[in-house]
């Protein structure tokens, strides 16, 4: 009886677990399969990538206008012109937008635009048998259809995030247009503040970010059953641990990022 | 959605197309709800309340505690490097409460909630089951839809509370406890000097209309999916793509209507 109990106590913390390592197996494999010699996916591979730019573009486009101009845009512009220094703005949009807004703009994007699509194709394939029939043809899954999307989406999350940062400075030129202000204050501040390391950084983590995703969205797809219900309540899990998978490490990157280099806390 | 089956102007169109449609249901389901013809099912409204709370309140708190940490580590350095760290309240004033909080909240309730709605309608229309409530006279869009939105309205209102509870804590931890460039009474003076109640409404304000946005968006995706288990799918894939893009204009126009004129800063005369 308290045997019982406890194993149902333990039971969401156990598969947390268990699925925690089959995601770290098949990151694994699919590295392994990524540099192992025959490369047959360079065409889905190309697939892929434009599958992603084709449904990432438009949300991407409006939601980091719409959150830069919002949050650091308006709030940050509406302090500093009580001070009287809005030519400020440019140094904090490089904290703001390059360091923070991007990469969550990019990554809840990309988790919910193109790693929910990608959940709901794999999962649609393995409710109907397909990749069960694939693996009786000998074509292996993980090599022919992980292996593209994880290279696939981690090259595009890394380049979506610049097309985040570019989106964003122009939110900040328009915050400082709604105030009437001149750019040449924003501009000079802002390349007094941008430093190499920060754009890198940038990039780095969410080229991580897209592996991460697609990891999870891709064994959320494999291993969807139960029918009907099934392949959507697959996508709402993905999408979940894709979020919070994302978001910690976004944490955990910045923490290491900002006490590891005493160059980006300096005063300009 | 497969990837030779989408153009470069899909989504925008997509998403044009569904605004319409949504706002039409959205519109039938709001009306069911304000009209008091919901109370018929008021249990049902008393369930999914509970459901919400059981299911997804440790999820939002989760997602809202990391984003509370984030906040305050960007703050920590943003303020050292301006040479006033003391100051880092006033980040994680800012960024918790008018700004961080509300979007952390649309992402994780479009991704748990609105997704799991359209998973749970989207299998009944699937498996006929909406068809056979009608038949057996009970209103769907009023059983499926409107208990849903008013659970929301019932439940969302505390968790969003307890989430910027969550959040201020998290960042008290980033900025006194882990970066540690301020004491506590200085940081906790300068972060409850850059807020009031007022603060907290708005915020209240734009989190309850996402939710709003976020719940009729899932249940309008799920009531309409069709063609099999493919279909259901697909269709909370396409409704992600929808919330994501309302929660940040949500979030903007919040900001334009409540801090555009007015910064409500305590500094100046």
């Amino acid at each position: 009886m308290a045997a019982q109990a406890l194993a149902r106590a333990a039971f969401p913390l156990r598969s947390f677990f268990e699925q925690t390592g089959s995601m770290m197996i098949l990151t694994a494999r699919t590295i392994a399969a990524a540099v192992r010699p025959p490369y047959p996916y360079g065409e889905e591979l190309v697939g892929q990538f434009l599958f992603v730019l084709k449904l990432s573009w438009f949300p991407m486009t409006i939601s980091t206008f719409a959150l830069c101009l919002g949050a650091p845009g308006l709030q940050a512009a509406g302090v500093l012109s009580l001070f009287g220094n809005l030519d400020r703005l440019g140094g904090f949009f490089v904290v703001t937008a390059v360091r923070f807004i991007g990469p969550i703009v990019t990554a809840a994007v990309v988790a919910g635009v193109a790693g929910t699509a990608i959940t709901a194709d794999l999962g649609a394939r393995k409710i109907r048998e397909e990749l069960d029939a694939l693996q009786v043809l000998g074509v292996d899954p993980i090599k022919n259809l992980v292996v593209p999307r994880f290279i696939a989406l981690m090259v595009i999350t890394g380049l979506l995030d610049i097309f985040a940062v570019v989106f964003g400075m122009s939110a900040g030129i328009a915050a400082e247009l709604l105030y009437h202000q001149p750019l040449g204050g924003f501009f000079a501040t802002l390349f007094a503040n941008a430093l190499v390391t920060d754009l890198a950084a940038s990039v780095a983590m969410c080229s991580m970010f897209g592996a991460i995703i697609a990891v999870v969205c891709c064994y959320k797809g494999m291993t969807a059953s139960g029918g009907p219900a099934g392949v959507g309540r697959a996508v709402n899990q993905a999408v979940v641990i894709a979020f919070m998978g994302v978001f910690s490490f976004l944490y955990v990157f910045t923490t290491v990022l900002l006490a590891t280099n005493p160059e980006l806390q300096a005063i300009r | 959605m497969r990837p030779a089956a989408i153009g470069w102007l899909d989504v925008p169109r997509g998403w044009l197309d569904s605004f319409g449609e949504v706002g039409r249901f959205g519109a039938r389901v709001a009306g069911l709800v304000y009209s008091g013809r919901v109370g018929r099912y008021f249990g049902e409204s008393v369930r999914q309340a509970g459901i919400l709370i059981l299911g997804s309140a440790i999820v939002i708190w989760a997602f809202v505690f990391i984003l509370g940490l984030q906040c305050g580590v960007i703050g920590a350095y943003f303020n050292r490097s301006i040479g006033a760290p003391s100051l880092a309240g006033l980040f994680s004033a800012y960024c918790d409460l008018r700004e961080g909080v509300p979007y952390a909240f649309g992402y994780i309730l479009s991704a748990k909630v609105g997704t799991g709605i359209v998973a749970e309608l989207g299998a009944m229309r699937i498996s006929d089951e909406i068809d056979a409530l009608e038949v057996m006279g009970i209103e769907p869009v009023a059983f499926l839809a409107a208990t849903r939105l008013l659970g929301a309205w019932i439940a969302i209102p505390f968790l969003y509370l307890v989430g910027i509870g969550v959040a201020y804590f998290a960042s008290y931890l980033a900025v006194v406890d882990q970066v540690g460039d301020v004491s506590s009474g200085g940081y906790l003076l300068i972060f409850w000097t850059y807020q009031d109640f007022v603060d907290v409404l708005f915020s209240l304000a734009k989190a309850m209309v996402m939710t709003t946005v976020i719940v009729l968006v899932g249940c309008y995706y799920g009531y309409t999916a069709s063609g099999g288990p493919v279909g259901v799918g697909t269709a909370t894939a396409k409704s992600m793509v929808v919330n994501i893009i309302m929660v940040h204009i949500i979030g903007m126009l919040g900001t334009f209507m409540f801090y555009g004129a007015n910064p409500r800063a305590p500094i100046g005369g």
